[in-house]
């Protein structure tokens, strides 16, 4: 296990593996987004308080709750980063911040559209769940601006680490404020088996795609992404120079 | 694992786990000021200092909207089925805003019980559904809203 794991840390393995799995990943990607935008956007029955508002929602749900596993994902290869100074982990960890503060910034986003027509307001500062989400999005915004602040890398490397380790409690936070304290924003919906009952196949089948299809696109982002990584840090090594005269001669 | 990377992993737990203490008790103690809004029973029983600015949630109790002819004025009464807050106010309300459903209101008690809202916001709760099942839930009677409204004796 030990090995498989020593493995897994090499960019080079990790380079060579997500070449083979990228296209696969994209297909999916494509395929689920594309599915779930068209149910979405054109099957999607109305809501009988709001209508056809609630087709945001989709979104909405979807890319909120896949924003919330970026900080235990920096937390773990964080945790990695300190523990086993494992390069790759830190690579991962680095564009995972940018992302998620989109991630975040989209989600604070279609809630504030929906919120305005809905509740008649775009943002209530007295709402814990909204507040905590645009505490995350400050937060990650904070992991980038850090690692640009400081010179050294691997003190940066460590100091977001720590941050991404400690933004977690957030995530807690923003998951239980609408049980925790009385709040605007509804808690989360169950789901129901039965069709033609409230929160029905009818309507989760499609959000249910569209979460699938955003974790696949943050799959396929923080791999491409992962990848321009690998090449910059390690372009000095060999494999990555062969790599280069590679293509170069192949286009040639 | 090496004793240096174990010692590490230690350190990084006992950051994490006292962080998580420390943020949850101070949560916990300011709990009430995270709430964002008093229930109606919470200003029954005298928790909201006299004379200040507040907000209030629950539902619109059903047959209690008046609307004044020729202006924007509306009295209501807002339950959490255990007690009743009067509120009356000036302006254009949400979409969602009907008998039944949770609202959120900010303003001031006045000196007859009236809660005076400067601002109405409609709440959505966690269910969605289309128009078609609703109808059969209500034609049923199964819908918990319904149900509740049944139970506080209002009608539709």
């Amino acid at each position: 296990m030990w090995l498989w794991f020593a493995k897994l840390g090499s960019p080079k393995w990790f380079y060579e593996l997500s070449t083979k799995w990228l296209p696969w990943l994209t297909a999916a990607m494509v395929l689920t987004l594309g599915v779930a935008t068209i149910w979405a956007l054109l099957y999607l029955p109305p809501d009988y308080q709001q209508g056809y508002t609630s087709r945001i929602l989709v979104v909405h749900v979807a890319v909120a709750g896949t924003s919330l596993a970026f900080f235990p994902l920096m937390a773990v290869a964080g945790t990695i980063t300190l523990v086993w100074k494992m390069k790759l982990a830190d690579m991962v960890a680095k564009n995972a911040a940018a992302l998620g503060a989109w991630f975040s910034f989209i989600t604070l986003a279609t809630g504030s559209l929906w919120g305005s027509v809905s509740w008649g307001t775009w943002w209530e500062w007295s709402d814990s769940r909204l507040v905590s989400m645009l505490f995350q999005f400050f937060l990650l915004l904070g992991v980038v601006s850090l690692r640009s602040a400081l010179e050294d890398s691997e003190k940066a490397a460590k100091a977001c680490a720590l941050l991404s380790i400690v933004g977690c409690i957030n995530v807690v936070v923003i998951k239980y404020s609408v049980e925790w304290w009385n709040t605007l924003h509804q808690p989360a919906s169950p789901v129901s088996m039965e069709s033609g009952s409230a929160n029905g196949p009818e309507f989760w089948i499609a959000t249910a795609l569209m979460i699938l299809g955003v974790y696949l696109f943050l799959s396929v982002s923080l791999i491409l992404s992962t990848r321009n990584e690998i090449l910059q840090r390690e372009r000095k090594a060999l494999w990555v120079q062969e790599l280069l005269a590679d293509t170069k001669s192949g286009r040639g | 694992m090496k004793p240096h990377r174990r010692k590490r992993l230690g350190i990084i737990l006992f950051i994490a786990f006292g962080l998580s203490v420390a943020v949850g008790l101070t949560l916990y103690a300011l709990s009430q000021n995270i709430n964002m809004f008093f229930t109606p029973t919470q200003v029954a029983e005298g928790e909201v200092p006299d004379g200040q600015h507040f907000r209030i949630g629950g539902m619109v109790k059903d047959g209690s909207i008046v609307r004044e002819d020729g202006t924007l004025s509306v009295n209501f009464v807002t339950t959490d089925f255990a007690s009743e807050v009067p509120i009356h106010y000036v302006g254009i309300l949400p979409d969602l805003f009907r008998e039944g459903q949770g609202i959120v209101a900010e303003g001031i008690v006045d000196d007859r019980g009236v809660f005076q809202a400067s601002k109405v916001l409609a709440k959505h709760d966690e269910n969605y559904m289309s128009p078609e099942v609703k109808a059969a839930l209500d034609a049923s009677g199964a819908s918990a809203e319904n149900h509740m409204s049944l139970g506080e004796g209002g009608g539709r």
